[in-house]
């Protein structure tokens, strides 16, 4: 990947001059409210959005921008009708018109020219194709998490980024709101410096052997499986919201990592935020066979400054109770040395409003996000890693510069998956 | 312990009368069967012998699409031939491709290759897509003339060429004369993405050349969001270039 200089304040402001010189003449949003009032900034300032993939997460994040002062919504695009209109329908119900354009196709919205950013929430297999098609239309970018469905799609989502000068954002919220009981003690130093990390982790994803059935008039299945192998309609391919054991497209191989990458995210994106290992991804992966058939392995996976974070490790293997350690309800527990080191100030959200008003901000600013996407995308090489490695049932060395695996052949087939035409990286 | 391979003939039964929703219990012998192969050349060279066997016509979608992932673990170039005569099915194209692209060493990327010129509609850019995924330099002199045919395959060719990288890429998608439209957008995105591999790899001088040219070509107008990233991304491209910040 190359270094580019990045865009600054100046440059962005000149843009944006630009780029409210052409909403003049596009047909698109001017209403009463365009001036803004004491509340509302003018519309030449807010932040045009659209969002693609309007299921249950995607609502909840067209519900964080939509509420924003400082966006002005205009666009939805889903291949279920009945997502896509209750979509189209809050925006409308909030902005009191029937403005809101909506496309059962992401494209014909990545065609919109007014439109400054994006939320993607989409099955996963979707993520890398529509975050750079997004990048190439000059479109800031929030990208639900798993942000990615393979190891290499990560280096070519944030070669798409950095290129074309995009904010783009992973978008777990719980990495920086729900560990803070263990990120702030690592950042200022009580425990020392910190050696291994434990944290349990779901199960990869499976192959899907449901049974095919007529596909209803209201979903584009076609386009819902995009890349993904074809497979007849099933509504529990496609339906179901966060459950990973079946009838969920979270659950299934084509579609997600399952909830070792999908709360994965969370999990690993807190430990490693909190572990200081932003940045880095693992060096080596050792698999170590579960003690019992059917049982979950434990894969202990190495980070270039010796930190070892280990998966699914059994509770007496783990370090005794009393070595310096903090530790999270949900099982994530980090071990440091016990020599307190100098505290460093824990990085924050910029702007107002959690995760979604950080990355507002930084569309405005053109500062990289708290979750920026190469971020993102160096925490999801661990449960991927994890995931290999338990497919396999062996140790594996990650040469981070390659991308690829040391020496391990089979590994490697498992670093990307051919994508069903005509979808192409 | 060596795996008592006559424990995988009713699983195999099983998959020759697969179809999609039937019982599925005997793929976990299966699958168990292929980790296991491993290390374990005669292992691998009998499941192999066992997959191919199921490739044939007689064998439902479902069933070989099964076959084709498994194929992607543990194939070799003697797969090759029998997933190469799928490439034209559009049932099963998109799963030998699967497995295709996985299977190391210059015998499977040439079938995807020799498909090119046979297959018809979107099967082309599945092709394409795959020479990319292995940027099969190979493939420069087959997919350059796709860049003036059919709009959708002309895209397909523009990416592939900017994934394959090569100098020879790089050149191809320059002499490209599209019209402006969505083979020109995907011929300037290529060659982004040609150039940035080049500089990345050391050929500062070829990659600056190329931003220089996009970024004369975008100009300095306003221009559409589209223009402006492409602008940032020539500009960039060209600075990259002149001081060499390339990271390792």
């Amino acid at each position: 990947m190359i270094h580019r200089p990045r865009s600054t304040r100046r440059s962005f402001l000149k843009t944006t001059a630009a780029t409210a010189g052409s909403f003049a003449a596009a047909p698109y949003v001017i209403t009463s409210k365009a001036l803004g009032d004491a509340t509302t900034p003018p519309a030449s300032d807010r932040i045009v959005m659209g969002g693609i993939g309007l299921g249950n997460q995607g609502s909840g994040d067209q519900g964080a921008f939509l509420g924003r002062p400082d966006v002005q919504y205009v666009a939805v695009a889903d291949v279920r009708t009945k997502w896509r209109e209750a979509a189209k329908e809050r925006v409308d119900a909030k902005y009191g018109n029937k403005d809101c354009s909506a496309f059962i196709d992401f494209r014909e919205l990545l065609a919109r020219d007014d439109i400054d950013a994006v939320h993607i929430a989409t099955p996963d297999q979707w993520h890398a194709i529509m975050t750079i098609a997004a990048c190439r239309s000059g479109k800031d970018v929030y990208l639900q998490k798993p942000e990615t469905l393979t190891l290499r799609e990560g280096p070519l989502m944030v070669a798409a980024a950095r290129r074309y000068g995009r904010v783009v954002s992973g978008g777990s919220q719980r990495v920086m709101e729900d560990y803070r009981d263990i990120v702030d003690p690592c950042w200022a130093g009580e425990i020392g410096t910190i050696k291994s990390v434990d944290l349990n982790a779901g199960p990869p994803a499976m192959l899907c052997f449901l049974p095919g059935m007529e596909t209803p008039p209201d979903i584009d299945w076609d386009l819902w499986l995009g890349p993904a192998p074809w497979e007849p309609y099933n509504p529990g391919r496609c339906d179901g919201n966060f459950g990973t054991g079946g009838n969920s497209w979270r659950s299934y191989v084509d579609y997600s990592g399952g909830s070792l990458t999908d709360w994965g995210a969370h999990n690993f994106g807190g430990a490693i935020f909190a572990a200081g290992l932003l940045g880095l991804q693992p060096v080596k992966v050792s698999y170590h066979a579960p003690s019992e058939a059917g049982k979950t392995p434990h894969i202990a996976l190495t980070y270039p400054n010796g930190v070892v974070v280990h998966c699914n490790r059994r509770p007496q293997e783990q370090p005794p109770a009393d070595v310096p350690s903090v530790g999270h309800e949900r099982g994530i527990r980090i071990v440091g040395d016990g020599v307190a080191v100098a505290p460093r100030p824990v990085p924050a959200y910029r702007g107002t409003g959690a995760i979604y008003g950080d990355f507002i901000e930084c569309v405005k600013t053109r500062e990289r996000p708290f979750r920026d996407i190469e971020l993102a995308c160096d925490t999801m090489t661990a449960p991927h890693m994890v995931a290999i490695a338990q497919r396999l049932e062996r140790s594996l060395e990650w040469d981070r510069a390659a991308q690829r695996f040391v020496g391990d052949e089979e590994a490697n087939r498992l670093l990307d998956r051919a994508r069903r035409e005509p979808w192409t990286l | 312990m060596a795996l008592d391979t006559t424990t995988l003939d009713a699983p195999f039964a099983a998959l020759t009368a697969y179809d999609f929703g039937a019982d599925s219990s005997f793929v976990k012998t299966i699958d168990d069967a292929v980790i296991a192969a491993h290390g374990d050349a005669t292992l691998t060279a009998d499941l192999e012998k066992r997959f191919l066997a199921l490739l044939g016509p007689g064998t439902k979608r479902a069933a070989k699409e099964y076959v084709c992932r498994k194929l992607s673990m543990i194939g070799t170039p003697a797969a090759v031939p029998a997933l190469a005569a799928l490439l034209g099915d559009k049932d099963n194209s998109h799963m030998a491709r699967f497995a295709l692209e996985r299977i190391p060493g210059p015998e499977s990327v040439a079938a995807i290759r020799g498909a090119l010129g046979k297959v018809q509609g979107d099967l082309v850019i599945g092709m394409l897509s795959s020479l990319a995924n292995r940027r099969d330099a190979e493939s420069v002199p087959l997919v350059a003339p796709l860049l003036a045919g059919d709009a959708k395959v002309a895209v397909a060719a523009a990416a592939a060429l900017g994934r394959i990288a090569t100098p020879a890429a790089a050149a191809a998608l320059a002499a490209a004369q599209p019209a402006a439209g969505p083979v020109a957008d995907a011929v300037v995105d290529a060659r982004l993405a040609a150039a940035d591999a080049l500089l990345a790899a050391g050929d500062r001088t070829t990659a600056r050349g190329i931003y220089e040219a996009i970024a004369a070509q975008v100009g300095d107008a306003a221009g559409t969001r589209r223009q402006r990233a492409v602008r940032i991304a020539a500009r960039g491209g060209v600075f990259a270039a002149l001081d060499g910040t390339v990271a390792p």
